[in-house]
């Protein structure tokens, strides 16, 4: 951290307390007896830089926990973690770290676990499936077919596993890794080691995980306890080859021949100048943020005067950055918090606007005509920050019955409508035929009424309820059987902020920000189309408000599903137990702007006027939405806590043509369906 | 990505030089709305930096009987008598004063109807008796066009009825009554009070016998950007004369309980625009103010960043906009100010009513709306009533 800029403090115990205690946004877990928390990814390959730690080296000064790249990754944006052994791709997607020097897994020839299978030759393929869970490999086997096809373009899916085993065929090749990859070998006529064509393209060993972390932390005395960590390890891989047999299953030899032979632990000049090649090479694809190369305690990262701000960011100057948003750069983690924390909101606005009219150059405002219909209050979730809820039992639940139903979506038709949000409580009544039939229903009565029902919350809630009652069913195929009897789509709604830090606070009981973001992975795959959204201002600080941004982003780059993206702050009612916490007009233009600039892959960003009001809702055209979201006729959910604004259709255009553009009224798939006037 | 057009105005603002009417215009059509708040942004820097000013006020409407007929009014009833019509007694009004909670009190602000049925003596005693309750109280008492109907009514010369006034106790002018003054407009809206030369004339009188007053423009109904602009160059040419104007202030027409009811009110945007465009065009009336009661807080705010630097006071009773449909609060507290101008990265300053200094407060701990924990305490959530 050493946000001050002044470096080198060296070991004393002093140093190490003041960087604990000041953590960057005062916000995230400390560890209380002031330990650094370290998180690695815990997989055969990196047991050797891991293995002293483990074995106890430092335990007095650092915690270690280990988990899959992702969460370890998670930790560290999230600041859970002060130093974390993440893959590189992670790195350059946070931005702004130091690298420990001289320690990452690497490879220079075959790695084996990192394999591009197919029938045939990678140049005569049109379908690639990835294993999106390493986002370094899908990145390197793409930056590789690229090359090999001499940048002819192969469609990309992102897939699990076994789905990929399955559809792994013709001109349909797959990326693998890890032991799914060691398991598949010798299935395929075609097997394309990717270390090794990187080699073979770059003349540089590739390096797949680095130990990475905020400035200062990894100061003269961490560097020297990872060093001598590795230093054990690289001692040990015939026991660790044993005991990793033991653990996991293989043999203990060919654990040992891979940890020997195909992996490389030494980050010397020529693995730095492939990580760096790496680095160039995916931003220039647009695949990764632009990312310089910094070693802890060297020269070139010794924070002098200019180089960092005060909080310790990049010496690249505000404008700097402003404008590689606004010409579409990628932004990394690190920068985007930079952006939050300091560009002015007008110059995040003239940025965002830019975005905007780069991917709607055609300057018109969509709206669609449609209403939320709220078909059960009953909840047994009970958020903290809900007012529309009543427990089971409660003399006000209800359940809307076909009748009621009948007449609010006729009123959409009436009123020109397209589609129904149909959102609920979490009611243990309504099993999942109540919803197949309710579909059904719908579509015979109301066949061109579009369902943008159900958000995640509720789709797990049915797969909970289907379990508990006898009758184990997956979100798959709760998915699956809603698709079948009529759903059209799902709302984004219920996200709140995805870290689970804030949803633990203030929605103990919803989905984990993971399982809300797996029904939208699964929703996706199967073809659905889906909003995201964020309800920030309870006791979220700015990591958290862009952790979910980047979250969004991840998915997004994984299944394109996501066509709006639509921000909006708490609305506290009294009598409701969640204080408000950041909120106002200014914040929700500064995230709005912000969402833009950094969901390069997410077409829409939707206005909240329904909780800002109309001229905030109309001024938030200019800071980076291109949506005016629906006329609404009611909305439960946000009106039980006092915010009562309504807009006519006639209303929402005027607003809109008053902001300079022409509107057009839209579907869910943001296709207009009328001439833009 | 702005217009060659918009690029050279940037050139000549930047340069100091004056805009000029045709200039005005190019601005209003300017597609890129936030390099235009951009602009006036840095010309309300150079002259304020992040100071923000705002005062504690006490509102008063004295009468609401009104001789003439804007049909802009929500506010006037026409006779004494009629549902709704009000005059305040000597007694009433005074309590107001003297039963007001804010210590730091500073300006009472008094506009009223055209009331045929009052004596001027009426309000002299008025001010007098304001004045002996509380000395140092500024009286920031009567628009131009009440000056002006005393003194048709009264048969005094505009010099006479602001003497007398003055002597009364009275220490500025408001800015109301300018509405529009092209006659093309205000023959429409408003042809039974006082013209634009006329509401010119008593600031001139009131700037040469040393009064501070301030100008406003009623904008979004019937005129045109042209009417606008030459509104504003009006403004401009009598404050080169005479220097008397301290602040501009534009206020949004709404449409609400008046005559004008089928018009579509302005929406932000144009709020925006319009505070842009004023702090471009008046470069020699010092402060432009977003008066939030005319286009909500929200905006308001924005508008800070947009060319005012002014957020006017804590009203605790305004009728005029609410009688026409404003749905913002009836007052905004101290701390609420505060946390407005706070959350917009400003300076909030608490000033008097000719722009002196009673408080400069500590900027904010945090960047523009990026609110972190610890500023969360001092965060009261605006129950606003919308
Ligand atoms: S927000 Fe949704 S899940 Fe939470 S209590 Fe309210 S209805 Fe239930
Ligand atoms: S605006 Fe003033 S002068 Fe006109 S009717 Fe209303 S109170 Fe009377």
């Amino acid at each position: 951290m050493n946000a001050d800029g002044h470096g080198g403090q060296g070991p004393g115990g002093k140093a190490l307390g003041k960087l604990l205690t000041k953590n960057r946004y005062g916000a995230g877990p400390i560890d209380p007896n002031g330990k650094l928390r370290f998180a690695g990814v815990g997989y055969l390959n990196t047991q050797p830089i891991l293995h002293g730690l483990l074995q106890g080296l430092g335990a007095s000064r650092l915690l270690l926990e280990l988990g899959r790249p992702s969460e370890v990754a998670r930790r560290l944006f999230e600041d859970e973690a002060d130093a974390a052994l993440v893959p590189a791709a992670a790195i350059a997607m946070h931005g702004g770290l130091e690298i420990a020097p001289g320690i990452a897994v690497g490879a220079r020839g075959p790695v084996r676990s990192v394999v591009l299978l197919s029938e045939r030759p990678v140049e005569e393929l049109d379908t690639l499936l990835l294993d999106s869970s390493s986002r370094t490999s899908v990145v390197l086997a793409r930056l590789v077919a690229a090359h090999l096809r001499k940048g002819r373009a192969l469609t990309v899916y992102s897939r699990t596993p076994a789905q990929i085993l399955a559809e792994t065929r013709g001109g349909t090749g797959a990326v693998l890794i890890g032991d799914d990859a060691l398991a598949a070998r010798g299935r395929f006529a075609c097997e394309l080691d990717l270390a090794e064509a990187w080699q073979a393209w770059t003349g540089l060993p590739f390096v797949f995980a680095v130990w990475g972390a905020r400035r200062g932390v990894l100061d003269e005395s961490v560097r020297a306890l990872l060093s001598a960590s590795l230093e054990a390890g690289l001692a040990a891989r015939t026991e660790i080859g044993v005991s990793w047999a033991e653990a996991h299953g293989g043999l203990a030899a060919e654990h040992e021949r891979y940890l020997r032979e195909n992996l490389h632990y030494e980050l010397d000049e020529a693995a730095l100048a492939g990580l760096r090649e790496f680095f160039a090479r995916a931003a220039e694809a647009k695949l990764l943020p632009p990312c310089e190369v910094r070693l802890a305690g060297t020269d070139a990262t010794t924070p002098a005067a200019g180089r960092h701000d005060s909080r310790g960011h990049d010496s690249r100057s505000l404008d700097a950055l402003l404008d590689f948003a606004a010409e579409g750069g990628r932004l990394s983690f690190d920068e985007a918090l930079r952006l939050a924390e300091d560009a002015p909101t007008l110059d995040l606005g003239l940025a965002a606007d830019a975005r905007r009219r780069a991917l709607h150059p055609e300057g018109v405002v969509t709206y669609i005509v449609d209403r939320n219909v709220n078909y059960t209050n009953a909840c047994t979730v009970a958020c903290r920050f809900c007012a529309f809820y009543r427990p089971i039992g409660h003399g006000d639940v209800y359940v809307l019955s076909r009748e009621e139903l009948r007449a609010k979506i006729q009123e959409v038709v009436d009123a020109g409508g397209v589609q129904v949000l149909l959102q609920g409580g979490i009611n243990p009544d309504l099993r999942l035929t109540w919803y197949e039939e309710l579909f059904v229903w719908w579509k015979s009565e109301f066949p061109n009424v579009a369902l943008h029902a159900l958000s995640p919350e509720e789709i797990w809630g049915l797969a909970r309820l289907e379990t508990e009652c006898g009758e184990p069913t997956t979100i798959d195929e709760v998915l699956r059987r809603l698709m079948a009897a009529g759903m059209d789509s799902l709302p984004g709604g219920g996200a709140e902020v995805l870290t689970d830090r804030v949803r633990r606070k203030i929605a103990k009981a919803k989905c984990t920000s993971a399982e809300w973001l797996e029904c939208m992975r699964v929703a996706h795959r199967l073809g659905l189309h889906t909003t995201a959204t964020m309800m920030y201002g309870t006791t979220d600080t700015a990591v958290d408000r862009l952790a979910h941004l980047f979250k969004v982003r991840d998915l997004q780059d994984e299944t394109g599903g996501f066509t709006a993206f639509i921000c909006w702050d708490y609305q506290h009612d009294q009598g409701v137990k969640q204080v408000a916490g950041d909120t106002g007009t200014v914040l929700y233009l500064r995230m709005q702007a912000l969402a833009r600039l950094v969901l390069d892959n997410v077409r829409n960003i939707q206005s909240s006027w329904v909780t800002q009001g109309p001229g905030v809702g109309q001024l938030a055209l200019r800071y980076g939405a291109n949506d005016l979201g629906s006329t609404m006729f009611e909305e439960n959910v946000v009106s039980s806590a006092g915010t009562t604004f309504t807009m006519d259709a006639q209303q929402i255009e005027r607003h809109a043509r008053a902001a300079g553009f022409t509107v057009a009224r839209r579907n869910m798939r943001y296709q207009w369906l009328t001439t833009p006037s | 990505m702005t217009t060659p057009r918009f690029a050279e105005i940037a050139a000549k603002v930047r340069a100091g030089e004056r805009l000029s009417e045709d200039d005005g215009i190019a601005l209003y059509l300017e597609p890129d709305l936030l390099a235009v708040g951009q602009l006036a942004n840095e010309v309300r820097e150079r002259l304020h930096g992040d100071r923000t000013y705002f005062n504690v006020n006490l509102r008063y409407e004295a009468t609401n009987v009104c001789e003439a007929s804007c049909r802009f009014c929500a506010f006037a009833k026409l006779e004494k008598g009629q549902p709704g019509a009000q005059t305040a007694t000597h007694e009433a009004a005074w309590k107001e004063l003297a039963e007001f909670p804010d210590e730091r009190l500073s300006e009472l602000h008094m506009v009223n109807g055209l009331d045929p049925n009052l004596a001027f003596e009426w309000y002299e005693e008025l001010l007098r008796g304001w004045k002996k309750l509380r000395p140092s109280i500024h009286l920031k008492c009567f628009t131009a066009v009440e000056i002006h109907y005393f003194a048709q009514k009264f048969a005094m010369s505009h010099e006479q009825v602001l003497q007398r006034l003055m002597a009364a106790g009275l220490d500025t002018m408001p800015g109301g009554g300018a509405e529009i003054f092209h006659p093309e407009v205000r023959e429409r809206i408003s042809r039974d009070k006082a013209d634009g030369d006329e509401y010119l004339a008593v600031h001139r009188a009131a700037h040469r016998l040393g009064m501070k007053t301030n100008c406003t423009m009623l904008y979004g109904h019937i005129e045109t950007h042209a009417h606008r602009i030459d509104h504003l160059m009006r403004l401009r040419a009598l404050q080169d004369e005479t220097q008397g104007f301290q602040c501009f202030i534009p206020l949004a027409f709404h449409n609400m309980h008046n005559a004008m009811e089928q018009l579509p009110e302005s929406t932000a945007v144009d709020d925006l625009r319009t505070i842009s465009v004023s702090r471009l065009m008046l470069d020699n009336i010092p402060h432009v103010k977003a008066y939030w009661v005319s286009m909500t807080v929200e905006t308001a705010q924005i508008g800070l960043r947009f060319g005012a630097d002014d957020l006017d006071g804590t009203i605790v009773h305004e009728t005029i906009y609410h009688s026409a449909g404003s749905t913002v609060p009836m007052g905004l507290t101290r701390h609420d100010l505060l946390r407005l101008i706070r959350e917009a990265g400003r300076v909030p300053v608490e000033r008097d009513s000719l722009y002196g200094v009673v408080e400069e407060y500590p900027r904010a701990s945090a960047p523009e709306g990026s609110m972190k924990v610890k500023d969360r305490n001092a965060k009261k959530h605006l129950e606003l009533a919308r």
